[in-house]
């Protein structure tokens, strides 16, 4: 997995997360408000309902105890009962009359007398005077008329709906008794009021119930249920989607079911619960998907970014090797706190990095000196004893008496045979030195060898010193700081030393101890030369740029004194071996020849300007630039 | 064994993986060959000069080379179980590609506890209280540097074995 799809990937599980953690909770919210909130509305509206209906029933019973009220205050009266006495006929025209009916709200007014004879009857259908008759409930041969026109005791009353041809009537028969509801009684007095579209008007704005009625067989009409298998009392309710219908079986006079009423509630409570409920689901989605983008803007700010900021910069010193590269996080949380720990870690580990790479180069160093020295002492080891044996070579003629020999043979008086001994000695003593004179060349030709072999290790040697140190990257400043260490705390001539804080955005590849050195004597040769000038004022700058030598990416460094310069033909012999401008025995530092040899093989070059004497001088250093960083 | 050879020559095993500084060893330990020439002359100069003949009590070796420790550990073992174990075994330290001086050093102690053992080396990074303790006893433990004179090595040896 590459590092691009790591960090889309905690992106993209964190965004994953979110949108998950909003979609259960949009789920949560709406199986709670559906499963809990809206069922609670339904039920709140059928409870409503119900007490609709029982508000419509209980209107229609308010008109019929109104209704009574009326009747009762008609029944035991002297008046009526003087008139159905016969005794009182002045009553019908004072009282019996069209205005009293509208006056009193009446549909139907009867008077009877004993024998259910009927007196005075008036019926009023939609304004027109009708006969009586009409209604079918009032005859001889209509069934149950006794209990409304003829009365047995002074108790005895009549109240309720009945239904007639012109449709209910809501009905009160009292008897008509004297004042002091004393008997006998003298007759009945009816009243009644038809159950119309007017007066259903009137209850549905007085209850505010949208209520009607329709008769049992109508009911029926669509129902397997004869009127006997109806029972009194509320029906089943009926759900539609826009309004909830309870009907009511209310019985006749007689206590037979007689007709329905109905109320029809439409279903405001549940839309306005549906409404509510879509309203709270919008919002809390919008508030999710508010609160999950404030969520992923803060992670992504405070860990998202700073965590890829972090794989980056990883990735970055992994490719470059450059530990001295920082991430500079200065966040105050947790990653921040890790963000500075790593920098202080890789820092520790560059410093770690650069003391052992110079340790190594040391103990490598070492390692090679301790094999030189080995190679060195054996081959001397051959050299010395053939100079031993040279030695004792050179001294074979101490025991040997050539010059008493030749002494005595020159001799006159030496004897012949002993003469020829003396020769015979003189040509052994010869064979003797030409032998060991033989044996002294081989050893000599050893020497000779031997001593090759210690220039032939020591030439391998140099071969090898020259071999560059292991390069690495490096920030300019942190060179160059390093590096001003050369200087003197303390100086004949104050001089500023401005090092310019671009420093930090240059990296070069480059031997570290190697690059110390040269910079160092760079800016020790800037001093000295300042104090050689002995004007007031030295200044040393350091600064650096991009540029490009061979077609290869190079850092420009350059050390500018205003100390005392060099004319024009000193420019190409100042990194001449033996070069040197400063006073003999004045010289400190490696040389600028050395530094010349250091920059070459770390693959740079320098160079040096001056406008003349006394005009300070410019050193520029270039050396290739660090790669992936 | 409390001595080996008063008069008789001293036998030397020498292991070092420089030819050169083999045939110096050999050069050395051999110096005192006598030829027939020299016996003539020296014969002639005591015949007409009364000049003395030198005595004859230059030590002489039986030297045996080798390039590798493990060849001389082989040699070791090899003369030992023969009867006429080496009086001195000459090792240099270093002796690429196979064991080094010390361990074969080691070796040869176990197979003869008298054997006088030198360690002649360039450069050495064993330390020497190492080695005293690897090839034991001190005593019969020699170490010298090169370069170094083999003659005077040679007179060393000498030393070493008649003093037991």
């Amino acid at each position: 997995m590459s590092k691009t799809e790591v960090k889309r990937s905690l992106q993209h599980k964190l965004s994953l997360r979110l949108i998950q953690a909003l979609a259960v909770f949009i789920a949560g919210v709406y199986l709670i408000l559906h499963i809990v909130i809206t069922p609670a509305f339904e039920e709140l509206e059928i409870s409503r309902a119900a007490t609709d209906l029982i508000r419509a029933e209980r209107s229609i019973q308010t008109d019929i105890d109104n209704l009574e009220a009326v009747t009762l205050d008609w029944g035991p009266w002297d008046d009526i009962y003087e008139y159905v006495a016969g005794r009182n006929p002045g009553f019908q025209k004072s009282n019996l009359n069209r205005p009293t009916l509208t006056n009193l709200g009446l549909d139907v007014l009867a008077v009877y007398e004993l024998g259910s004879q009927l007196r005075w009857a008036q019926l009023l259908v939609d304004g027109e005077e009708r006969p009586l008759a009409d209604l079918s409930i009032f005859g001889a041969d209509d069934p149950g008329s006794q209990i409304l026109t003829a009365h047995d005791d002074v108790t005895s009353r009549t109240v309720g709906i009945v239904l007639t041809e012109l449709g209910p009537l809501l009905i009160s028969s009292q008897p008509i008794l004297r004042s002091d509801d004393s008997g006998p009684v003298a007759g009945a007095v009816v009243m009644g009021q038809f159950l119309n579209e007017a007066r259903l008007d009137r209850l549905r704005e007085r209850t505010e119930v949208d209520m009607s009625w329709m008769n049992l067989e109508e009911f029926l009409a669509n129902d397997e249920r004869t009127p006997s298998d109806i029972e009194l009392g509320i029906l089943p309710v009926k759900i539609s989607d826009s309004t909830i219908t309870n009907c009511m079986v209310l019985a006749d006079i007689f206590g037979t079911p007689l007709l329905v009423i109905s109320s029809k509630t439409p279903r405001n409570i549940s839309y306005l619960g549906r409404q509510t409920v879509n309203a709270a689901l919008l919002f809390l989605a919008i508030a999710g998907i508010l609160l999950m983008f404030i969520v992923w803007s803060y992670m992504k700010g405070t860990v998202i970014t700073p965590i890829e900021r972090l794989t980056t910069h990883m990735d970055k010193i992994r490719e470059s090797g450059d530990l001295s590269d920082k991430l500079n996080l200065q966040t105050r949380d947790e990653i921040g706190l890790l963000a500075r720990q790593y920098d202080s870690l890789t820092t520790e580990v560059h410093e770690t990095r650069a003391a052992l790479l110079h340790q190594s180069f040391k103990a490598g160093k070492a390692d090679t000196a301790a094999e030189v020295l080995h190679n060195i002492r054996n081959a001397m080891t051959p050299m010395i004893n053939g100079l031993d044996r040279l030695y004792k070579a050179f001294k074979v003629t101490d025991g040997l008496h050539v010059s008493e020999a030749v002494e005595n043979l020159s001799a006159a008086d030496c004897p012949p045979d002993r003469a020829v001994k003396y020769i015979q000695y003189l040509g052994a003593s010869f064979d003797r030195v030409k032998s060991v004179n033989s044996e002294a060349t081989d050893d000599l030709k050893v020497v000779i060898s031997q001593a090759r072999q210690v220039e032939a290790i020591l030439s391998d040697q140099e071969k090898f010193t020259n071999v560059a140190p292991v390069a690495e990257n490096l920030v300019i400043d942190e060179v160059v700081e390093e590096a001003a260490h050369v200087l003197p705390k303390e100086s004949s001539t104050e001089i500023d030393v401005d090092v310019d804080e671009d420093l930090t955005k240059f990296r070069v590849h480059a031997h570290r101890i190697g690059l110390l050195q040269v910079l160092g004597n760079l800016i020790l040769n800037a001093h000295e030369s300042i104090e050689r000038a002995n004007s007031a004022g030295g200044q040393i700058a350091l600064y650096a740029k991009d540029t490009v030598l061979d077609n290869k990416q190079m850092v420009q460094l350059t050390v500018r004194d205003n100390g005392c310069g060099f004319e024009e033909e000193v420019r190409n012999k100042i990194f001449q071996r033996g070069f040197s401008s400063k006073a003999k025995g004045d010289t400190t530092g490696l040389g600028l020849h050395w530094c010349a040899n250091a920059v070459a093989s770390m693959g740079g070059r320098i160079f040096a300007d001056s406008q003349g004497e006394g005009m300070g001088a410019e050193f520029h250093v270039l050396l290739p630039a660090a790669q992936g960083g | 064994m409390d001595s080996h050879h008063d008069y008789e020559n001293i036998r030397v095993l020498i292991a070092d993986d420089d030819e050169h500084i083999l045939q110096a060893y050999r050069d050395a330990f051999s110096d005192a060959e006598t030829t027939q020439e020299v016996r003539v002359l020296d014969a002639l100069a005591a015949e007409l000069f009364a000049s003395k003949d030198v005595e004859d009590d230059e030590p002489r070796f039986d030297v045996v080379a080798c390039s590798q420790g493990d060849d001389a550990i082989s040699l070791a073992r090899k003369a030992a179980d023969g009867g006429e174990p080496f009086d001195v075994v000459i090792l240099d330290v270093r002796m690429p590609p196979g064991i080094d001086g010390v361990e074969a050093g080691s070796q040869i102690r176990e197979l003869d506890p008298d054997v006088e053992i030198v360690f002649v080396t360039g450069f050495s990074d064993v330390p020497l209280e190492e080695l005293q303790r690897r090839v034991p006893p001190p005593m019969k433990l020699h170490y010298f540097n090169k370069p170094l004179s083999f003659i005077q090595l040679a007179q060393d040896v000498a030393s070493m074995v008649r003093a037991h």
